[in-house]
């Protein structure tokens, strides 16, 4: 399992779009975060973590981490698309659960990595704008983990649309159609807690009310929403690549 | 004998299409057997059940003696494949193709040097695959075939694509490995001629179904020159042949002679004339493997 994961990273790292694509949202949230001028908004400098981080939220966790993480499991398909690369692999020592398990391990942990790096934009532009200390570690934590578990049943959605569709353009058009509708699902108390794709963005957003919680929102939306359809995507996925006949 | 491969009413349905149909292959150990059909009788499909890339509809597959189903993994460990066309990663360089193969693999760093030597690709070896010729492609392909140093090389049409002296170097390697590397192969083709220069042992499917299997020398038996003799009564003249002592074959009215020289065939037709049947033909029957492989996928047309 170890040697297939290693596999795969190998193989996604020699690619020139990984890079940019786990580059892209922590770098536009890292020159966003220089453009925002927290006066204009009417708060007070020593909030500036706080309103970096709400306003930067928006942006990335709404549509960029999405966006990003469905890319990925497109190029981590896409090179056994091209060339009958699934029949050289499947024919290998190998069974179809681990090479689904190996695919979907990458992903998160790709996504984890982003989180970090969106991390480190935050504190950078922070430095750079001269923030007060402390740094609101905690509250950073907490969000970076949240949003990396929301990104979980995302993802295997993700995975299952490019082991189905061919094209990288296909599931990478589904995935939009479910993201874009996120911005109008966190606005709404009913339909936001219920919609996957606005979780990232909710468990990212920090509220001042939810300081008990591990997380930004309730356990019971986290177990439900978050890992219910995690387990549907996941396992949708897994059966549809088990029973796959025509590769 | 033993078998590496055993396959017991191995079936393939698509729909209502029957692609495979009761297929009993017996592959003995140390040859290379010779997977021959028309295009879209069935050979690629059966080479996918054997790598268990498809499941049969029914039958079952056994590889050095064990169930695929129950052991796919550990028989896959020592199994190399080039199915259909090569596959590859294309924005990979042809070293770092076998080197993500070879992670899974567990090989020695070596041996992708070694297998790369073998194909003649080590001057490509750090050129993207994207820029190879069809050729370069199936060379690499072998070589990730011969990866794990397997014990059964399942190679499907390997010299597609290649130019002629890549098909000598290519029939050459194929012929050396079962003796230097104690493999059995198992390569197939549509053609007669390419299976006839490498193969030791011949399978012939047709529209689902293998109609032959044998030794390549009992197929060139069936294709030698064969001496036709039509008589009289040729019946009683075939039995009066066999209580003489001289073996004949005896098929539609027609007797036809083993031994072919000019004395046997002599001493045949003075026997004949002794014991009063009419000779009105001696013939020459003179039958090609090409004819022998054209008449038995012809045939079988029930379906």
């Amino acid at each position: 399992m170890i040697s297939l994961l290693q596999s795969e990273w190998f193989k996604l790292r020699k690619s020139k779009f990984v890079f940019t694509a786990i580059l892209l949202g922590p770098l536009i949230t890292f020159f966003y975060a220089l453009t925002l001028q927290p006066d204009k908004f009417g708060f007070e400098k020593i909030f500036l973590w706080e309103f970096l981080i709400a306003f930067t939220t928006l942006l990335y966790a709404l549509h960029f981490l999405p966006l990003t993480t469905g890319i990925l499991a497109g190029l981590i398909c896409r090179y056994e698309h091209q060339n009958g690369g699934w029949k050289q692999l499947l024919a290998m020592p190998v069974t179809r659960n681990q090479v689904f398990l190996a695919k979907y391990t990458i992903l998160i942990l790709i996504a984890l990595t982003i989180q970090l790096l969106y991390l480190l934009a935050i504190w950078t532009s922070g430095v750079l704008k001269e923030a007060e200390e402390p740094f609101p570690m905690m509250l950073l934590w907490k969000s970076i983990f949240g949003g990396w578990i929301a990104t979980f049943p995302l993802l295997a959605l993700q995975l299952w649309m490019s082991m189905l569709f061919k094209s990288f353009a296909a599931p990478f058009a589904v995935n939009v159609v479910f993201t874009l509708p996120a911005i109008l699902a966190v606005n709404s108390e009913k339909f936001g807690p219920l919609y996957p794709w606005a979780q990232p963005f909710l468990m990212m957003y920090v509220s001042g009310d939810a300081e008990n919680d591990i997380f930004f929102v309730p356990w019971e939306q986290v177990l439900t929403v978050v890992g219910g359809s995690f387990l549907i995507f996941f396992f949708g996925g897994l059966l549809y690549f088990r029973q796959k006949e025509n590769i | 004998m033993e078998y590496i491969v055993e396959t017991h009413n191995l079936t393939k349905r698509f729909g209502k299409e029957i692609a495979v149909s009761a297929l009993n292959l017996k592959i003995p150990k140390g040859e290379v057997y010779g997977f021959l059909g028309p295009n879209g009788a069935g050979k690629s499909t059966t080479l996918r059940m054997l790598l268990g890339l498809m499941r049969p509809t029914a039958g079952s597959v056994r590889i050095f003696g064990r169930d695929l189903k129950k052991d796919r993994i550990s028989i896959l460990r020592n199994v190399g494949s080039l199915v259909e066309s090569p596959s590859y990663y294309s924005h990979l360089t042809s070293y770092e193709n076998l080197e993500a193969m070879r992670k899974i693999l567990g090989s020695p760093k070596e041996k992708i040097d070694e297998v790369l030597e073998l194909v003649h690709l080590s001057k490509a070896a750090d050129k993207k695959v994207k820029g190879f010729s069809l050729g370069m492609k199936q060379r690499l392909g072998i070589a990730m075939a011969l990866l794990n140093d397997p014990k059964l090389l399942i190679l499907d049409e390997p010299t597609n694509g290649l130019d002629p002296s890549g098909i000598i170097e290519m029939r050459n390697l194929i012929k050396r490995l079962p003796k230097e590397k104690d493999m059995t192969v198992l390569i197939s083709s549509h053609l007669l001629s390419e299976i006839d220069q490498v193969a030791t042992y011949v399978g012939v499917i047709s529209k689902g179904k293998l109609i032959f299997q044998d030794s390549i020398k009992a197929m060139r038996k069936k294709a030698q020159l064969k001496i036709r003799l039509k008589v009289s009564d040729a019946n009683n003249a075939y039995r009066s042949l066999l209580a003489k002592g001289i073996k004949t074959d005896y098929q539609d009215n027609i007797i036809y002679l083993y031994e072919q020289s000019d004395e046997a065939v002599a001493a045949v037709v003075e026997i004949l004339v002794d014991e009063g049947y009419s000779v009105y033909r001696v013939e020459e029957e003179h039958q090609s493997l090409e004819d022998i492989f054209l008449k038995m996928t012809a045939g079988g047309d029930d379906r």
